[in-house]
């Protein structure tokens, strides 16, 4: 049934509505436009903006989708072009992963947090870092002063990731590892995965998704300390090469359009940057030897789902397109599955003000409400304490419970792509796909993506979007509720609890002591040299890093080595 | 925004970074931006230690230093700033924080920790253009 076409004898192509239906439509809506409206009312289009810029109308009629073809431009969910979703039977079949993040403190600190939220029903594992271990340094470097245990988990050495997962079965847990950089993302799963080893988990067994985006080391974070962009993007394709040929069950990248958008770009550039990102790594395993259907079924993306409520699930609906129009038509692939987008969605923690903090599990329900709609695999809602801290164990279980009503008391889980028909959400779909498609052709018009970075170009954009958006919420036309838009006189002072970071220098030191006394220094300076050797050659870096790991050379020492043989990049200050 | 003169129609100005390993970028840059179109000197570091900016402060002659950090280092290194700015004999630079902290820790950065004023989230930019500009006397300093 899914493969009648059109006949194409019979004329004109098969659209929702017949042309004679749009002719009276569009009849109809002339009348209703000029009769039925005020002068005030007219004088609106043109006005009405979505969150990225497109123009809204007053009213959508099946005119404005009147070239749409459903087999071709919609179809069923499960199949090309995947619009409504990427499996046939969607959330009857399973419903989106309940994955809260948990890090704070020490792993030990994380792991009771991660056993709380298990226990409290959810379904996979989000683990994050604080700020010495995604920019790579160990807990006690100098740099680190001041950070470690902070916003996230300290880790050091493969014990803390032993230590993060205790009593957890690393064979039937899903777990997404937030390793911002391609750098750590050598370092940190392979610590994962050697944990695996030594307790007897075949690594067929180990699911999960790492992060591992190279925009995110150049542009999405600062730092004083940068890679530059080749050497990240190199590191980035080494995780996905090795992770694909060993880990069957893994994501090895995560593109990361959340961060983007949160740093500052619209839900056009969030898609079309990662992207772009990906076909820079597809091309470039290809030039390695790989065959598109080797990696691309195990390829998978990260979205913030913003306030526009429906531009944020026509952009779902439409990168699912996109993807499935490069995969098969630029890339050749055969395997339906490397033609799926697959994403985690996390609400917007940049909408989030700290005025007024329990409004905020209004926002995210509704964020989260629109993920669902938009067909998500997998979702984080962000806690009502996320402009104060990490969230507290209280903030963190009204999201879980949040996701959890969602599922079990809205009803929205019931049937497939929901939105689907609404001539508003269809219309605003195709626009999402051209404006998506327009913005990848301008990256790869300057170069590709990893020459846009070295330029500067990204900064800017990102820069340029940020001030035109604070000088919205400024001047007032950008409304926040309680901010600047019905502002309460007397909510001047924060009623709610805010995390405190448990203590974790002095944990984190005596591990690292003990490390260093009990490891085998012979065995530690023949990896490293080891791996020093092989950042200048073509190789693969991820079997050299696994070994170092094993033989417990802590993060830190590997990522200074980075630092030292690749050198630095100057982060354009814009 | 209106441009902030003197009498010697000197601009102020300020040194902006970002604290230690933050890597939030969005508010400092904003805060910047907002701040040089209100007329004065802005001179963003980027990432930088708390060393680093009292160098950079010397050498650029600052009446202010701003930090932002949303990454939990906010009283430790914020703090060591102050006492490196004093330590230098540098007791007229003022200095004010940004970011994403616990009420009470802006509290105590303010009462025990030298820092002149701390802008929490959904601060309006005039408030801090104010703050600054009510800090500085332009006639005391050269």
């Amino acid at each position: 049934m899914l493969d009648k076409k059109p006949n194409e004898t019979e004329g004109a192509p098969e659209c929702l509505f017949s042309q004679e239906h749009v002719k009276i439509i569009k009849e109809n809506y002339d009348d209703w436009f000029n009769n039925s409206l005020r002068d005030a009312d007219r004088d609106t289009e043109g006005k009405y903006f979505t969150h990225s810029g497109i123009p809204i109308k007053l009213i959508y009629t099946p005119a404005d989708v009147e070239h749409i073809n459903y087999m071709e431009d919609i179809g069923f969910s499960g199949h090309p072009p995947y619009v409504r979703g990427v499996y046939p039977n969607m959330y009857r079949g399973r419903l989106f992963t309940v994955r809260q993040l948990a890090g704070l403190g020490a792993p030990e600190d994380c792991n009771e947090r991660v056993c709380y939220l298990l226990d409290h029903g959810a379904t996979g594992v989000s683990i994050l870092f604080d700020l010495p271990t995604i920019r790579g340094y160990n807990s006690d470097d100098p740099e680190a002063e001041g950070n470690v245990g902070a916003c996230g988990a300290a880790v050091d050495s493969i014990w803390d990731i032993d230590a993060y997962f205790r009593d957890i079965d690393l064979g039937t847990v899903s777990t997404s590892i937030v390793t911002h950089l391609p750098s750590t993302s050598l370092v940190i799963p392979a610590m994962y995965f050697t944990v695996a080893q030594h307790r007897g988990t075949p690594w067929t067994n180990v699911a999960g998704t790492c992060q591992n985006d190279f925009i995110m080391e150049t542009c999405v974070g600062s730092a004083p300390e940068i890679l530059p962009p080749q050497v990240s993007f190199r590191m980035q394709c080494d995780v996905a090469e090795w992770i694909c040929k060993n880990i069957p069950r893994w994501n090895p990248i995560s593109y990361n359009g959340y961060n983007l958008r949160e740093a500052g770009t619209s839900a056009v550039a969030e898609v079309g940057i990662a992207v772009a990102n990906a076909i820079a790594t597809a091309e470039e395993l290809i030039r390695r030897g790989m065959n598109i259907d080797e990696f691309a079924p195990r390829m998978s993306f990260f979205w913030d789902l913003h306030n526009d409520f429906f531009e944020e699930i026509a952009k779902c609906r439409a990168s699912r397109k996109v993807w499935y129009k490069i995969t098969k038509e630029r890339f050749g692939a055969q395997n339906p599955k490397s033609m799926l987008m697959r994403y985690h969605v996390q609400t917007a923690g940049v909408t989030l003000p700290a005025t007024e903090p329990l409004n905020n599990i209004a926002r995210s329900a509704l964020q989260g409400l629109a993920a669902v709609m938009g067909g998500c695999q997998s979702l984080h809602l962000d806690s009502y304490d996320e402009a104060y801290s990490a969230p507290t164990e209280e903030a963190a279980l009204v999201s879980l419970r949040t996701q959890q009503i969602i599922q079990a008391e809205t009803g929205v889980c019931n049937t497939v792509d929901p939105l689907a028909g609404s001539y508003y959400v269809e219309k605003l779909t195709d626009e999402m796909v051209n404006r998506i498609f327009d913005y990848v052709q301008k990256i790869e018009d300057m170069g590709g993506l990893v020459k846009a970075v070295e330029d500067g170009w990204l900064h800017r954009e990102i820069s340029s979007y940020n001030l035109e958006y604070q000088k919205k919420i400024e001047s007032g036309e950008m409304k926040i509720v309680g901010v600047n838009f019905q502002k309460s006189l007397e909510s001047d002072v924060a009623p709610i609890e805010v995390f405190e970071y448990p203590e974790t220098y002095t944990r984190q030191k005596e591990k690292l002591d003990k490390l260093r006394k009990e490891r085998n220094d012979q065995k530690v300076k023949e990896c490293m040299d080891t791996l020093r050797d092989m950042c200048h050659s073509e190789e693969n870096l991820y079997p050299y890093c696994m070994e170092a790991v094993k033989n417990l050379v802590t993060l830190g020492e590997i990522e200074e080595l980075f630092r030292e043989e690749f050198g630095l990049w100057s982060f354009p200050l814009v | 925004m209106q441009e902030v003169f003197t009498k010697m129609e000197r601009k102020i100005r300020v040194v902006m970074a970002k604290l230690g390993l933050d890597i939030h970028w969005r508010g400092v840059y904003l805060v910047s931006q907002f701040l040089k179109d209100a007329g004065m000197e802005v001179i963003y570091l980027g990432n930088k230690f708390p060393e680093q900016i009292v160098e950079a402060a010397i050498e650029e002659d600052a009446d202010v230093v701003g930090l932002s950090t949303l990454g939990g280092n906010h009283l430790t290194l914020g703090p060591k700033v102050v006492r490196l700015l004093r330590e230098r004999g540098l007791d007229n630079v003022k200095v004010f924080m940004g970011g994403v902290m616990a009420p009470k820790d802006a509290v105590a950065l303010e009462k025990e920790h030298g820092v002149q004023k701390v802008y929490l989230p959904d601060t309006p930019m005039q408030t801090i253009i104010d703050g600054i500009t009510a800090s500085v006397d332009l006639s005391a300093s050269a």
